[in-house]
């Protein structure tokens, strides 16, 4: 059984980890750093799903983590092999997974 | 056990057959392959035959529905089902037997083809199939178009099957195209019948296409008659069918004479009672077989290509039909139906054996000396021909021909002014019947010339080939018994005629074979004469098309603008055209292109227009609607003339482009500064919230 | 079921993941994603939401994670590359937490809401297992896709070019 006030601290904290999520995502300037922070953010959401989903009582909660977790999959695999690309292309240069070296989009 | 049911596993094995050969992961050689697909292919054939003694004894009376799936879509539920009454089983019985006797065939003759190709073909084949009893078994117009398109598809590939043959390539794509169009149309009215139905089930859109008002229904009844006519190659659709010959010979038998062009004389004789209800449309679709039927026999006999002749053929034959279901005798039509896919596919596989002992020419003089290096392949021939000239009480064209011609009879006043008619495109049929039979009774040489397929005509003697071809010989000759039981389980009445118009429709075939025979000996200076050289090239409709149509439109767009006076050269060849403008039918239109080019140019001055080029040609229409249209045009801009709408334009878009420089410093390029803009975004969105 | 307990980790959670955000040591950053993501699987078992939990301990903190692991392999962890990360960090820290208080601000203001009727009852996995499989199944072929095209992307993007073989 859980309460008004227990929801609203759970989504309190879930909030909590996208923020800290986002705040990594800003400042951080390697690319592998804002991978892991990115994964923090989609955690917010999850936790938010199941614990509204307890609160009524509501399968569609873990129906709704499922999606996330695939999404998140999806995005760990995809981002991963960008920055394994961006790497190998880097190496020469010298700059390393930083993400303020890819701005070719501006030139 | 409803036997409604057995009708699920006719397109089964077919499917199975493509789906095998198709995706098979491991590489095949050509006599598995054949074996895989002819099989497959033929199996549909002894699944029909038990539900067509059914059906005879009976068993279709009322129609049976065998259902495979329900679809839901919203509110509306798509049944799809297949269907067991005489139409369905006729046809379908029809469509599996010569499919498994065509590809019995084409066992033997494919048989020096690479393995990869012979896999290719009976893949297709086992598609087309299926595809085809899809069609003629459906219950619901579903199953009924995705049949439809299958076998548009197949056609297709099939046409192109030498694909290293540009002709193919052309043939085929020509096909696809023309098919096409007519195929849009057939979705448009299955689509307005499915709006006015709420239901898919042909059973329930005959009813609701009957009931609708007579405006729409014109339309719709208009639109369907469209897909009928481009899938059957009539009139003026035609033109697809002759190119599509370059395929391989038991392709031209199976798709493109007796199943596949004859979907469309299926089409109207399954929506018959839609018809029926607008009577119209009926009268246009009756003028449309008919002129079909004439233009398609005069056609054929001055072809000099025994496979164009069939070709032609096909098209009056199924005109046939067509004029058969416009006078309302659907159980004609698919009698018609029947015995033409006997004997034409019977012409196809035997012209295919003569011309490859002629050394795979398919030129009708080739032919000569058939009889005698092919004697069997000969009798065959004959035998097709004769049924298809319905030389009177011994062939089963003349049973099914005299059926039609019954209905046209029937038909008042202006059915027997049809019948006159017919009568006489069943005359040229004989005709030129004759002169495929006498070239190749010719005395010729013996021994085939060098031959070009590296085929051995002892090859083509193997049972294979010989057991298709003496059984639709037999079906070709006695399959008359048939019509009977066909128009009873369609519930047609038999007509009856007066003797004068059977001994008139007895007479009219051996008449034509008389001339035949007397073309035949004359030599062939008459195949010289222009009208038979146009005819040759199907009224060369594509090259009136664009000497007529084509060319005055761009010269005409040309001139408006401005950009060449003269006009530009097509990439059509210009003997054709040539050809075109001096045939009879273009006479009119050449002399008065002539009158026009004899008068000297003038020049009409109007306010506002210059002349500004040379005019190459006096075009009276060309030139006023240009010059009106100038005029206008400049009436319109002289109030602009400092063109300040431009100057405020061009500031305009300046301003953008200073505006785009500024902003454009937002853009760092660095993803640190877009995450901030981002989440930014999100905190302020979050705020309004 | 523990709401007390659930909130006690997903705190845990906050604090793990935000000291993840700020490491400099990629090794310490993704040890630290790790104990976010058990956190979160620990919160979702005091929530009986059993099956999101065994999910979130098996896929995320097992292959994902493990994917980042093999990556660790290839990051540049010299003292000069932390250091440079560590600059940058400092320089970024201001916008990136005016970022995060506007995101934040919201929830300050959010209303607590009622306490449901008593009769809830935890869904079990069953219930999970009928509604995806069930009303949602057009979702789960949808993600089933986006796994696919993911898979199919890596492939390509992670793949070497032809010309780059021999480099």
């Amino acid at each position: 059984m859980m309460g008004g006030t227990m929801l609203i601290a759970l989504l309190a904290a879930s909030g909590g980890l996208f923020v800290a999520g986002a705040f990594g995502l800003v400042s951080r300037r390697g690319v592998l750093f804002q991978l892991i922070s990115i994964e923090i953010m989609l955690g917010a959401p999850a936790l938010a799903f199941i614990a509204a989903g307890a609160y009524h009582g509501n399968a569609a909660g873990q129906g709704m983590y499922v999606l996330v977790l695939a999404l998140a999959a999806a995005e760990a695999a995809l981002g991963l092999a960008l920055y394994v690309r961006l790497r190998r292309g880097a190496a020469a240069e010298g700059s390393v997974g930083d993400s303020d070296g890819i701005s070719e989009l501006k030139r | 056990m409803n036997i409604a049911y057995l009708l699920l596993l006719a397109p089964a094995p077919a499917l199975a057959g493509f789906g095998f050969l198709a995706l098979a992961p491991f590489p095949m050689t050509r006599r598995p392959a054949a074996l895989i697909g002819a099989v497959a292919g033929a199996a549909p054939f002894f699944i029909m035959l038990p539900v067509l003694f059914h059906c005879f004894g009976g068993g279709c009376d009322p129609a049976k529905i065998a259902p495979i799936m329900t679809l839901t879509f919203g509110e509306t539920d798509v049944a799809l089902a297949l269907g067991l009454d005489g139409l369905s089983v006729i046809a379908g019985t029809t469509v599996s037997g010569i499919g498994a006797l065509v590809l019995l065939y084409a066992v033997g003759y494919m048989a020096e083809e690479r393995g990869r190709d012979v896999r290719r073909f009976f893949a297709l084949m086992n598609l087309f199939v299926a595809g085809m009893l899809s069609v003629t078994l459906a219950a619901d117009s579903i199953v009924f178009f995705l049949g439809w398109e299958i076998i548009g598809l197949c056609s297709f590939f099939l046409i192109g099957y030498y694909t290293d043959r540009p002709r193919a390539l052309v043939g085929a794509r020509k096909a696809f195209v023309m098919t096409r169009i007519a195929d849009a149309a057939l979705l448009a009215a299955l689509l307005l019948l499915f709006l006015e139905a709420g239901s898919v089930r042909l059973a329930d859109l005959i009813p609701a296409g009957v009931a609708m008002t007579p405006e729409r229904q014109a339309m719709v009844a208009a639109l369907l008659l469209v897909g009928a006519l481009g899938k059957s190659a009539q009139l003026p659709f035609q033109t697809w069918l002759p190119t599509a010959m370059v395929g391989p010979t038991p392709v031209s038998a199976l798709l493109h004479s007796a199943t596949m062009v004859a979907a469309g004389a299926f089409l109207l004789a399954r929506l018959a009672p839609i018809f029926a209800a607008a009577p119209m449309v009926a009268g246009v679709t009756a003028a449309i077989g008919l002129a079909t039927a004439i233009f398609g026999a005069i056609c054929a006999l001055a072809q000099t290509d025994a496979k164009q002749m069939l070709a032609y053929s096909s098209i009056s034959q199924i005109g046939f039909m067509v004029l058969a279901l416009g006078l309302g005798a659907p159980g004609a039509a698919m009698a018609h139906f029947v015995i033409h896919a006997f004997f034409k596919s019977l012409l196809f596989l035997s012209a295919g054996v003569l011309s490859h002992s002629a050394g795979g020419s398919t030129a009708i003089r080739a032919l000569a000396g058939g009889s005698a290096r092919a004697p069997m392949a000969f009798l065959a021939l004959a035998a097709g021909a004769a049924s298809l000239a319905g030389l009177p009480f011994v062939t089963a064209g003349w049973y099914s021909k005299e059926a039609v011609l019954a209905a046209a009879w029937d038909a008042g006043v202006i059915g027997k002014l049809l019948w006159l008619l017919s009568l006489g495109a069943a005359a040229v049929t004989a005709a030129y019947a004759a002169r495929l039979i006498l070239a190749a009774a010719a005395p010729g040489a013996m021994n085939a010339a060098p031959n070009t397929d590296d085929r051995h005509s002892d090859d083509l003697a193997r049972p294979s080939i010989r057991a298709p071809l003496v059984a639709l010989a037999i079906l070709a000759l006695l399959g008359g018994v048939l019509v009977g039981p066909i128009l009873h389980l369609l519930h047609e009445a038999h007509h009856d005629l007066a003797f004068i118009a059977v001994a008139l429709g007895a007479i009219a075939p051996l008449l034509g074979a008389w001339v035949g025979y007397r073309l035949h000996a004359g030599g062939d200076a008459w195949l010289h004469t222009p009208f038979m050289r146009d005819a040759r090239r199907g009224g060369q409709v594509d090259a009136r098309y664009q000497a007529f149509v084509v060319r005055p439109f761009r010269r005409f767009k040309n001139r408006i603008a401005r950009a060449d006076p003269f006009e530009i050269r097509l990439p059509m060849p210009k003997v054709a055209a040539a050809e075109a403008e001096a045939a009879p039918i273009g006479g009119l239109l050449r002399r008065i292109s002539r009158w026009r080019r004899a008068r000297r140019p003038i020049r009409i001055r109007l306010p506002g227009w210059r002349a500004a080029e040379p005019v190459a040609r006096l075009d009276l229409v060309g030139q006023a609607t240009v010059s009106a249209g100038t005029f206008i045009t400049r009436l319109a801009t002289r109030a602009l003339q400092p063109d300040r709408i431009d100057v405020a334009g061009t500031g305009a878009a300046r301003a953008v482009g200073g505006f785009a420089e500024f902003v454009r410093r937002v853009q760092t390029g660095r993803v640190r500064d877009y995450l901030f803009a981002l989440a930014l975004g999100v905190g302020v969105l979050l705020l309004f919230a | 079921m523990n709401a007390g307990l659930a909130f006690v980790f997903a705190l845990l959670g906050v604090a793990a993941s935000a000291l993840a955000a700020t490491r400099t040591n990629a090794a310490r950053a993704v040890a630290f994603l790790l104990a976010s993501l058990l956190a979160l699987g620990a919160a979702f078992f005091a929530l009986d939401a059993t099956f999101a939990g065994a999910l979130q301990i098996l896929v995320y903190a097992g292959a994902v994670v493990a994917v980042f692991i093999f990556v660790l392999i290839t990051v540049d962890s010299s003292a000069r590359a932390i250091d440079q990360e560590g600059r940058g960090m400092r320089q970024a820290w201001p916008a990136a937490a005016l970022a995060s208080a506007l995101i934040l601000a919201p929830l300050v203001f959010a209303p607590v809401p009622a306490d449901p009727p008593s009769s809830v009852t935890p869904s079990t996995t069953k219930d999970v297992g009928t509604l995806l499989f069930g009303p949602w199944a057009i979702a789960v072929e949808a993600a089933s896709f986006l796994l696919l095209a993911a898979l199919i992307g890596v492939r390509h993007i992670g793949g070497r070019d032809r010309n780059e073989e021999e480099g």
